[in-house]
């Protein structure tokens, strides 16, 4: 029998990256509870206004889809400001309670991607002012900016209502240098008037998102976003990799706080918020790419693994003539189809990087089942990445002025959804992102995403070519830092049920 | 025999440590308390120690009681004995062992044969070894190289597995490769898309500093810490 | 961190077994020397630098002098110590994902072994039965076992060019260099200190 999930009571984000069903602009509003009473009250009228996963327009007594959205999380210490029972917060996972900000160090987040650079709201949070915490999240995902409105105007008086017992916090960097706004804003990027995928590199984002039981989606999706079978099908992942109280990819439920009822079809999400530096990555394409056989937009797809107009996967064009081939189809395919030939593709033919290199983005953050060097060494093929993957929301911030500069406001929030932080998003980031080691590549990083070193301690990225190629691999040089953290934390994303009860104070651990 | 795989060895070594005192510190822990002094990394004294891959000390204090639950030989069968008498129930859960000594236990593995790498290990830390083992059982015995080696084979363990997965090459091979390593993928980076002359030539300086065949040429210590 | 030292991590682990159960073990340990392919999961994971088994039969505790009281145990014991790359949490889970049914293999004869499916038990059984490193020394902290085998191919590979192309003429010279960095270019990442694994890296003292 298929598994079926209550969709009423998980929160509409953990299923749905809004951006994709005509929500363009979103703004996430950052909240500090002073008193654990009135932060309950303002909980109970916020639940009640809360987006859930229904599927809209569906069903006998359809929901129909709203003009904006809300969703909430807490980070532990709004979990304490709203004074859940102590048994309950030591049942939360030792990462979650202690929060991104001192965990900076083993996730790479130093020098300029340090704390001390970050947004004053999350410079100063979890520091020394218990009053500049950050407690909780609220996003309102919009149609319109007038829908954006209207939906900030509600919850800004829902907070006027609670009398100083809720407050927003400031801090966030925006245009113009401007360094306390009270909301980060985020929205899709237009081109020519048509919004895109796009981020301020120039890539098509978004794609792959993890299919897994009993979300509700086309059967045929699950190829290249499920897992990897030894007989080369696909299948969905277990719901318990990406929601809390259900089965996980072993064969357990994942670890959560007491009562079942606080966490069950719940989930974590990592907030971060991205900074990139477009006028050093648009250089580094133009250097390099000006040397590299193949050219710039080829070395471009290198970086990631996809090329960067509309996403062809390198596996499937690694050059510019199977590009052309892949985008004729592709401009005369039906959505379905679209949607395999972008993520229904293996490393199968590509285990020695030729296509896609081992230090390519995508690569490193879905191996899919590249680990398995040899074949059947593994229960499964896709063993090493079947628990290392991360449902990712969020959207493009800010704008390029000057694509010569790094300075300026541009970059992306993602919101990385897991069961298990340290499992899946911070193992990612410390072993695939930040070190090579599972890729054969010593201490060489994600060319993208990765810490890479001043001038002390370059980075390097080997781009390999076919075993029959008479070239040989591309070393890249002294890669810049491209993408520097600005902010973020760990938040608990609870169920609907949770926030009913959590907001009436009768949460009950015995 | 269980310790060898090629030309890679497996030392297992548990000394049994006397009951006793030093200065009001239980021996063991004072041998744990020395063994946590030690440098690390290129000051460890097991770096002056030829031949040696990885090793590891620490002192075994007692065997744990098994309080865990999980699936037991015979263990169905069991359950259905004890409904008819509680004895099997008991009989069942894991019984308490108890060490009556502490032991030092040393993990080894090392390039080549054993004899060897003790006789060369007395040579070059002999005040450390006696430093760490004077308190053992037997060690006062251990005058020279070869009481060493005799003491040693005393509280040798041989393993059922030893899996080697990086490989057995001499140590000063593995430095000698890891250097260059290093250097020749710096090289290759460095000169990347320079033209065929100018490339061999600086080929030929880089050969001629890196020395690629001798062994006792520039290379990495051991246990270098820093590239 | 006495566990760590540079890239390589110190596991060690003692659980009991039945006496009459080593054989087993013994067993099972000779096949999988004998036959190569029975390791193949445990390469490819290329983990691990070294790891052995060790089985202290109950009687077979070192006895060295008659003034030391004699072992009276009721199990036999299994000793594991392993050297590998990565964190604890990436090590044992890569087992129980990737071979869960050769963990059981070698494990399943021991006192209150729970299986290596599903996790959480098993975390906690290792977690359980391990022993802290007291002291820890590799002669590579800068090298993963991967980098290891790595520098051999580099090294083995270099020679032979340079023996055979070394002083060639420049363009045969540079048709043979670039044939040489395809072989080698899965062996050329750059090594620098580890990333920190965990957070008691700030407890490191010294």
């Amino acid at each position: 029998m298929k598994k079926q999930l209550d969709l009423m009571d998980i929160q509409g984000n953990v299923l749905r990256a809004y951006g994709r069903y005509n929500f363009p602009l979103a703004r996430y509003v950052f909240i500090n509870i002073r008193d654990g009473a009135r932060g309950r009250d303002f909980l109970k009228r916020v639940t009640e206004r809360v987006t859930t996963a229904v599927s809209w327009g569906e069903g006998p007594d359809p929901i129909q889809k709203p003009l904006h959205t809300l969703n909430v999380a807490f980070t532990y210490q709004g979990l304490k400001a709203l004074e859940l029972p102590r048994a309950s917060l030591i049942g939360f996972p030792m990462e979650f309670v202690m929060g991104m900000r001192p965990r900076a160090d083993i996730l790479g987040d130093d020098k300029r991607s340090a704390p001390e650079h970050w947004d004053p709201i999350w410079r100063d949070s979890r520091h020394r002012d218990r009053h500049k915490d950050v407690h909780a999240w609220l996003a309102i995902n919009a149609q319109t900016p007038a829908a954006l409105h209207d939906g900030y105007e509600e919850l800004l008086q829902l907070v006027h209502d609670t009398a100083g017992g809720v407050l927003v916090l400031t801090g966030h960097r925006g245009d113009d240098g401007k360094e306390n706004l009270a909301y980060q804003d985020v929205h899709v990027l237009f081109e020519n008037g048509k919004p895109t995928s796009k981020e301020h590199f120039g890539y098509t984002d978004g794609i792959g998102d993890p299919v897994f039981e009993g979300m509700p989606s086309k059967p045929e999706r699950v190829v290249g976003r499920g897992k990897q079978m030894k007989d080369g099908t696909w299948a969905p992942l277990e719901t318990g990799e990406f929601i809390l109280g259900h089965r996980d990819e072993a064969q357990e439920y994942p670890s959560a706080p007491s009562p079942q009822l606080l966490s069950r079809n719940g989930t974590f999400m990592v907030y971060r918020k991205l900074h990139e530096n477009v006028g050093s990555f648009n250089q580094l394409v133009e250097e390099e790419g000006s040397k590299y056989p193949g050219g710039k937009e080829l070395l471009a797809a290198k970086f990631v693994g996809r090329w960067r107009d509309n996403g062809a996967p390198l596996v499937s064009a690694p050059d510019a003539t199977s590009k052309a081939a892949w985008d004729d189809r592709f401009s005369r395919a039906a959505p379905l189809e679209k949607d395999r030939m972008l993520s229904g593709f293996t490393y199968n033919d590509d285990m020695q990087g030729g296509k896609c290199p081992f230090s390519s983005h995508i690569r490193r953050i879905n191996p899919r089942a590249s680990l398995e060097f040899n074949k059947d060494a593994f229960d499964t093929p896709g063993a090493l990445s079947n628990r290392r993957r991360v449902l990712r929301r969020g959207l493009p911030y800010g704008q390029v002025n000057d694509p010569t500069r790094d300075d300026g406001n541009h970059g992306i929030v993602i919101m990385m959804l897991n069961a298990s932080i340290s499992r899946q998003f911070e193992f990612v980031q410390q072993q695939w992102i930040n070190y090579g080691n599972d890729f054969h590549a010593a201490n060489e990083k994600d060319i993208i995403l990765g810490n890479h070193g001043d001038d002390d301690a370059p980075s390097r990225a080997v781009i390999q070519v076919e075993p029959d190629s008479d070239d040989a691999p591309y070393i890249l040089k002294k890669i810049p830092r491209l993408v520097e953290t600005r902010g973020g934390d760990y938040f608990f994303v609870p169920s609907m049920t949770a926030l009913r009860m959590m907001a009436q104070g009768i949460v009950d651990p015995t | 025999m269980g310790n060898v795989s090629n030309n890679a060895y497996a030392l297992t070594c548990l000394s049994p440590i006397k009951k006793g005192h030093y200065s009001g510190t239980a021996y063991s822990d004072e041998v744990r308390r020395r063994l946590q002094q030690w440098g690390l990394h290129e000051q460890s004294p097991m770096a002056k120690v030829p031949q040696t891959y990885l090793t590891r000390f620490f002192v075994l204090d007692d065997v744990y009681y098994e309080s865990l639950p999980g699936t037991d030989f015979g263990g169905t069968w069991y359950d259905i004995l004890s409904i008819f008498s509680d004895r099997f129930r008991r009989a069942a859960l894991p019984k308490e062992d108890h060490l009556e000594s502490k032991y030092l236990v040393w993990c080894c593995n090392l390039h080549g044969d054993m004899d060897t790498y003790l006789r060369a290990m007395w040579h070059s830390i002999g005040d450390d070894i006696r430093s760490l083992w004077e308190f053992c059982y037997g060690f006062e015995d251990v005058k020279g190289a070869d009481t060493f080696v005799h003491y040693i084979k005393q509280c040798q363990l041989s393993a059922s597995l030893f899996f080697v997965g990086s490989n057995d090459a001499s140590l000063e091979e593995q430095l000698k490769g890891l250097y260059l390593k290093q250097e020749f993928s710096r090289f290759a980076a460095e000169h990347q898309g320079l033209p065929p002359a100018e490339l061999q030539q600086a080929y030929r300086a880089f050969i001629e500093r890196v020395q690629p065949q001798n062994l006792a040429g520039p290379s990495w210590r051991p246990g270098q810490s820093r590239p | 961190m006495s566990n760590i030292a540079g890239k390589a991590y110190a596991m060690n682990v003692i659980t009991p077994i039945r006496w009459y159960m080593t054989w087993i073990n013994k067993v099972i340990f000779l096949v999988a020397q004998k036959r190569p392919s029975t390791l193949n999961g445990l390469m490819t994971l290329s983990l691990i630098h070294y790891a052995r088994w060790v089985i202290i039969g109950r009687n077979q505790f070192p006895h060295l002098s008659p003034q030391q009281p004699k072992e009276k145990l009721n199990y036999s014991y299994m000793l594991f110590f392993s050297n590998f790359n990565g964190s604890w949490a990436q090590y044992v889970d890569s087992f129980t994902f990737a071979i869960p049914s050769g963990l059981d293999l070698f494990w399943k004869w021991n006192i209150r072994y729970p299986k290596s499916v599903p996790l959480t038990p098993f975390h906690s059984y290792i977690q359980f039965n391990q022993i802290q490193t007291d002291h820890y020394y590799t002669a590579y902290p800068l090298a993963a076992a991967n980098d290891v085998k790595a520098a051999k191919r580099v090294k083995t590979a270099l020679i032979e060019f340079d023996t055979q192309f070394g002083n060639a003429d420049p363009d045969q010279f540079f048709k043979q260099y670039k044939a040489l960095l395809r072989g080698l270019q899965h062996d050329m990442g750059d090594m620098q200190p580890t990333p920190i694994i965990s957070l008691a890296e700030q407890a490191k003292g010294h």
